[in-house]
């Protein structure tokens, strides 16, 4: 049978192939046909000669146009008939020649750029013009020789080369970079379309070993190859840029720093010569170290004659000694600062006397201007006044500020002063305080000022003695500012001079604050105010307890970065304009730096936020997925008491309202078993109402777990109806904390009028709750009532938490079916020897403790469901017929809770 | 496949290198000094272990200073400096390019086992050494004999042939390893036989450079004691010796 089966199917793969064989022939033979008739419809009536032309720009080029014979009859044309076409332009008959009956020419004298499809065409009959061919001319020029070529190794990458490709072709033209050594040829390498002047070779440089290279250029006009080169790629690397390792000063020589680098490892096979450049930080013009110099492989240099405590930066860059290849890039530029040395000169030092009220002594002022950074050479740390008194002590004075007033008698005095750096000190200026009664016998005469060359001469006539040294002082005179004297020294011998301190400094202002960092600005000072050509500023700036930097900045700049500032602080900063003379400070700008730096809030705000949104997020959807548990701990489910079976337990009450104990119990487990007690009037026993109240025993149904809340309500305040047979310590404990929450007047049964009030109690504190409703329990009791016609009845309700020992899995629901679906008679014979069990038990406070719960599974077999339905039927006609103040259900029911009635 | 391609790369390497003359193409420098200059520092640049030996110990995790011990040059890899100084100029090219070719095809082998651009680097450097042997070779001929202009073929002296590998992928290691190390000494003693070059070159030119190079071409006639050496069989323990310590 198998076998068969693969019979069939090789039959039907074979007729399949065969199939499809014939179909692939015909459909050959259908395109071969078509092909052939297209063919023959698409076969053109002429040709051009040339086919296609790359015509030289300048040349002549002609063109011949040649009609097929079978064209000519078909159309009645000849050669006369043709006319040609470059793009839409038709071509001057001027042009044409024909050459015979077939064949036409046209002739382009001296072509031009041109890119366009010539066209030859015919005027058939009717003036119906139709092409007939075409070929497309495109002019040009041949390559030129390459010029020019040049190769570089770059350091570590593969040679490049390039070349000059000359004139333009407006052709497609190849470049090919052609190499090869004495004993081998390498690959070409093609120019890119984008960079047809250079091409970088796809091997590694082989340095010491001579190649050979040229350029070969082509395109449809010609072939043409440039000059051979041949070198060493050695000669032709660009080496990388050195790496500056340090620039350190020496505490020998203030004016020297040694720069160290690391540089190439081609150091080892070749020899190298360098090119070092330094400047100071503020200058933008380098300054160039000797070649001579630096012309030999070495990976340290040391710059002299440079300026003690002055910041230099340096580059530095290499290539072969012998000159041939390239200078490397330069290399990142590297900073030191050149040790301190002793200020080179002394301060400039004056003294003004102030009024005194003591008798024989005199307030003195000394003064005296800051060295500017040149001559400081340094930071001065202070300055060290010296007071003597003719044939006297002494008096010495360390000074921080420029100025120091001190009382002295009307002695003559003699005052030297010197600046105080980490490295030495100043040459001391001198000056003579003399006595009180000293009266300058030989003053300058003639004392003049005028402005010339926008600054302000002062000239006067010197005295016929030699003359130390001149001291002017000047204030500007101004309504709206008071006179703030202002001093310059001069030397003994000039009696003209100009005021050449600035008459103001520059006011500094912030344009930037950072964190760590502030950009400084300000503005050149006028010509007017700047008493000479402004060497430098100086930018001092200091917080409220530290001390005061001073930085110097060129003074091209307007300017300046302050860096590594503390964040959060306040600063206070100046500006002071030097020129040769002196200098002269601006006002004073305070800033403070911010605590975050810009988007630094962002930074750690955006993170936070979104954090703590996930983390909520996360919460939600936690409690969301826990959202059971949750309600289970925190806010169990607290059953509308409005909807309590209870406020519902009437006749009245429909019977599908017992069903739906499966949607209240789904799982089919209850929280507690509510015991349902029954206050009698009196307190003697009912035998025959026990016997008839055997119906009302059901079983105790497992509990599974308790809610939580109110004193645990789910599960004592369960109304679950129950024979209230539990043991006596159980009825004892859930008795004391029962609490009577409605009165059921019970109205009686079918015309019995009742003689004890019903009240429903729980021990729970929390009101009877619908959950906790038990319907069928209650349609137990009321078919029970309704079938015995029992009354009256002594009722309790009571709870009990205790699990069920014999059922623990079966639910309530189908106990109770099965309670409730067994027959009367089966019902009372169980009852009967169940009560004489248990009817000793004591009874207390006036309630009737009794109906030991028995299990339903226990105690009945599998129930009938009919039997339940005609129970609530027989209930509910009951309470059709009674009406419902008769009802023994409570009667008023207040939101919250059940009320006593 | 792949074998088939190594096998063909091989192939194509050793054959341009023996076939070196016969494929020239391109014009060898005339300079005699400038050429010795380019040998030297061409024979510095591949003594580097840098250049070689440290990316396959670092490749291969060689680091440890118990397995350096074991990454050692084996006696016979490679001649022996005393060996390469006692030879002629034209003996001593030869033995370089057969030399070379060796080096060839065990770089050939080694492909996979270095970085890529150490080994290309490398096998160019190898090529490029022996075009300047080959033109050294040329210029020498050139000077002293028109006869001796044949391109140069190898000798049939000792012809080393690579380590065969051994079994333990760990042995090979270490045996390529010392080859490599072998390879970067013989290169270093190459240069320092070349700059002897120079100086014997120097002593002479004292006199007469022209006459001092047509002599020393003279006396280095293009690889005579290659051929001499072969008929009297002059064991391979002679020239391919103990590598110097």
């Amino acid at each position: 049978m198998p076998t068969q089966i693969l019979q069939i199917a090789f039959i039907q793969k074979y007729l399949c192939k065969m199939f499809t064989l014939q179909t692939w022939i015909v459909q050959a033979l259908f395109i071969f046909l078509t092909t052939e008739s297209i063919g023959e419809l698409i076969v053109p009536c002429a040709h051009i000669h040339p086919e296609s032309s790359v015509v030289q720009l300048g040349s002549n080029f002609t063109a011949v146009c040649v009609l097929k014979e079978k064209c000519m009859d078909d159309y009645h044309v000849t050669a006369n008939d043709i006319f040609w076409k470059t793009g839409r332009v038709p071509v001057p008959y001027e042009q044409y020649s024909v050459i015979n009956r077939t064949a036409s020419s046209v002739t382009f004298p001296n072509i031009t750029l041109i890119n366009a499809l010539l066209t030859c065409n015919i005027r058939m009959f009717g003036q119906i013009n139709r092409s007939v061919y075409g070929i497309r001319i495109i002019s040009g020029l041949p390559p030129e020789k390459p010029k020019n070529l040049s190769c570089i190794v770059n350091e570590g990458k593969k040679m490049m080369c390039q070349w000059d490709p000359g004139r333009e072709t407006y052709l497609e033209t190849n470049y090919t970079l052609k190499s090869e050594w004495a004993t081998e040829k390498f690959d070409d390498c093609k120019a890119k379309r984008d960079t047809p002047t250079s091409c970088t070779v796809d091997y590694p440089p082989v340095y010491f070993v001579n190649i050979e290279v040229w350029v070969e250029a082509e395109n449809a006009l010609g072939k043409v190859t440039s000059d051979h080169i041949n070198f060493d790629p050695v000669d032709k690397v660009k080496l990388n840029p050195p790496h500056i390792l340090s620039v350190n000063s020496s505490k020998e020589l203030s004016s020297i720093l040694k720069l160290t680098w690391t540089d190439s490892r081609f150091k080892s096979f070749i020899t190298l010569k360098y090119d070092i450049q330094y400047r100071t930080k503020d200058a933008s013009t380098w300054n160039q170290v000797p070649p001579e110099d630096t012309s030999s492989t070495r990976s340290s240099f040391t710059v002299q004659d440079l300026k003690p405590f002055t910041e230099y930066v340096f580059r530095i860059r290499c290539m072969k000694e012998d000159g041939k290849g390239y200078w490397s890039d330069w290399s990142e530029e590297a900073s030191g600062i050149t040790y301190e040395d002793r200020p080179s000169k002394a301060p400039n030092f004056w003294y003004k006397i102030e009024p005194s009220h003591a008798h024989g002594t005199r307030s003195i002022q000394l003064k005296w201007k800051t060295l500017p950074p040149f001559e400081a050479n340094g930071k001065i740390l202070d300055y060290e006044v010296t007071l003597t008194k003719w044939k006297s002590h002494s008096q010495n004075y360390t000074v921080k500020d420029t100025k120091l007033t001190v009382n002295l008698t009307n002695d003559r005095y003699v005052a030297t002063l010197t600046a105080r750096n980490l490295v030495g000190k100043s040459d001391a200026s001198v000056l003579t305080i003399p006595a009180w009664d000293f009266q300058a016998t030989h003053p300058i005469t003639d004392l003049k000022a005028f402005p010339k060359d926008n600054v302000l001469w002062v000239e006067w006539t010197a005295p016929n003695e030699s003359v130390n040294r001149y001291i002017l002082e000047w204030c500007v005179l101004s309504d709206k500012s008071p006179c703030i004297p202002d001093w310059q020294q001069e030397d003994g011998t000039v009696h003209r001079t100009y005021l050449r301190a600035p008459s103001r400094g520059p006011t500094v202002r912030t344009k930037k604050v950072g964190k760590n960092e502030a950009v400084l600005e300000w503005d050149h000072l006028p010509i007017d105010v700047q008493n000479g050509f402004i060497r430098n500023y100086t930018i001092f700036y200091r917080t409220v307890i530290g001390n005061e930097i001073a930085v110097n900045v060129d003074s091209s700049h307007t300017e300046y970065t302050l860096s590594s500032l503390t964040s959060d602080t306040l600063y206070m900063v100046r500006m002071a304009a030097y020129t040769d003379e002196g200098g002269k400070d601006g006002p004073e700008f305070t800033f403070t730096t911010p605590k975050f730096a810009q988007g630094e809030i962002e930074a750690i705000v955006v993170p936070v936020c979104l954090a703590f949104l996930l983390t909520t997020l996360l919460g939600v959807l936690f409690c969301f997925n826990k959202r059971d548990l949750i309600k289970k701990h925190i806010w169990p489910n607290v059953p509308d008491p409005s909807k309590s079976h209870i406020a519902q337990w009437s006749p009245h009450t429909p019977p599908r309202h017992f069903n739906s104990k499966d949607q209240m119990y789904p799982d089919g487990n209850f929280t507690d078993v509510s015991v349902v007690e029954i206050e009698a009037n009196d307190k003697k026993p009912f035998p025959e109402d026990l016997k008839s109240l055997d119906l009302f025993k059901k079983e105790k149904v497992n509990t599974e777990g308790h809610s939580s809340g109110i004193g645990g309500s789910s599960c004592m305040s369960s109304s679950r109806p129950s024979i209230s047979s539990s043991d006596e310590n159980e009825s004892a404990q859930n008795t004391s904390s029962t609490v009577q929450y409605s009165t059921v007047v019970h109205s009686g049964y079918r015309h019995q009028v009742p003689s004890v009030q019903v009240f429903s109690r729980s021990e729970s504190t929390q009101p009877l709750l619908d959950s906790e409703e038990r319907p069928e329990d209650l349609q137990l009791v009321d078919n029970v009532d309704g079938s015995d016609g029992i009354l009256p009845r002594q009722r309790y309700f009571k709870q009990n938490c205790s699990q069920h020992e014999t059922s623990p899995d079966i639910s309530h629901f189908e106990r109770s079916q099965q309670v409730s679906s067994v027959n009367e008679e089966d019902f009372v014979r169980l009852k009967q020897q169940q009560i004489s069990d248990h009817i000793s038990q004591p009874y207390g406070s006036g309630k009737m403790k009794m109906f030991q719960e028995v299990p339903a599974v226990d105690a009945f077999g599998p129930g009938i469901e009919g039997q339940v339905e005609r129970f609530e039927t027989v209930g509910m006609e009951d309470a059709v017929d009674e009406g419902m103040p008769k009802s023994y259900l409570p009667q008023t029911v207040r939101r919250g809770g059940y009320m006593p009635q | 496949m792949g074998a088939q391609r190594m096998q063909r790369t091989l192939l194509s390497l050793v054959l341009r290198l023996l076939l070196l003359c016969t494929v020239a193409t391109g014009k060898c420098s005339g300079k005699y000094h400038e050429l010795l200059l380019q040998l030297q520092r061409q024979a510095d640049l591949m003594q580097d272990p840098s250049t070689l030996l440290d990316p396959y110990i670092h490749l291969q995790g060689l680091h440890s200073p118990v397995l350096q011990e074991h990454c050692r040059e084996r006696p016979g890899d490679f001649p022996s400096e005393d060996a390469l100084w006692r030879l002629s100029r034209q003996d001593f090219l030869q033995t370089l390019n057969t030399t070379l070719g060796l080096i060839l095809r065990m770089l050939s082998a080694l492909q996979q086992d270095l970085p890529e651009a150490a080994h290309q680097q490398a096998e160019m450097n190898v090529r490029g050494f022996g075009n300047n042997i080959h033109c050294m070779a040329q210029l020498l001929r050139g000077s002293s004999d028109p006869k001796a202009a044949e391109p140069t073929q190898p000798g049939p002296g000792p012809t080393p042939l690579p380590p065969t590998p051994p079994s333990s992928t760990f042995q090979r290691k270490l045996r390529n390893c010392g080859f490599l190390r072998g390879y970067h000494r013989f290169m270093r003693t190459a240069g320092q036989v070349l700059r002897g070059w120079g100086e014997r070159q120097g002593r002479s030119r004292r006199h007469s450079p022209c006459r001092a190079l047509k002599r020393g071409a003279r006396r280095t006639q293009p690889f005579p004691e290659i051929r001499r050496l072969a008929p009297r069989g002059q064991p391979p323990g002679s020239l391919w010796g103990a590598p110097a310590r």
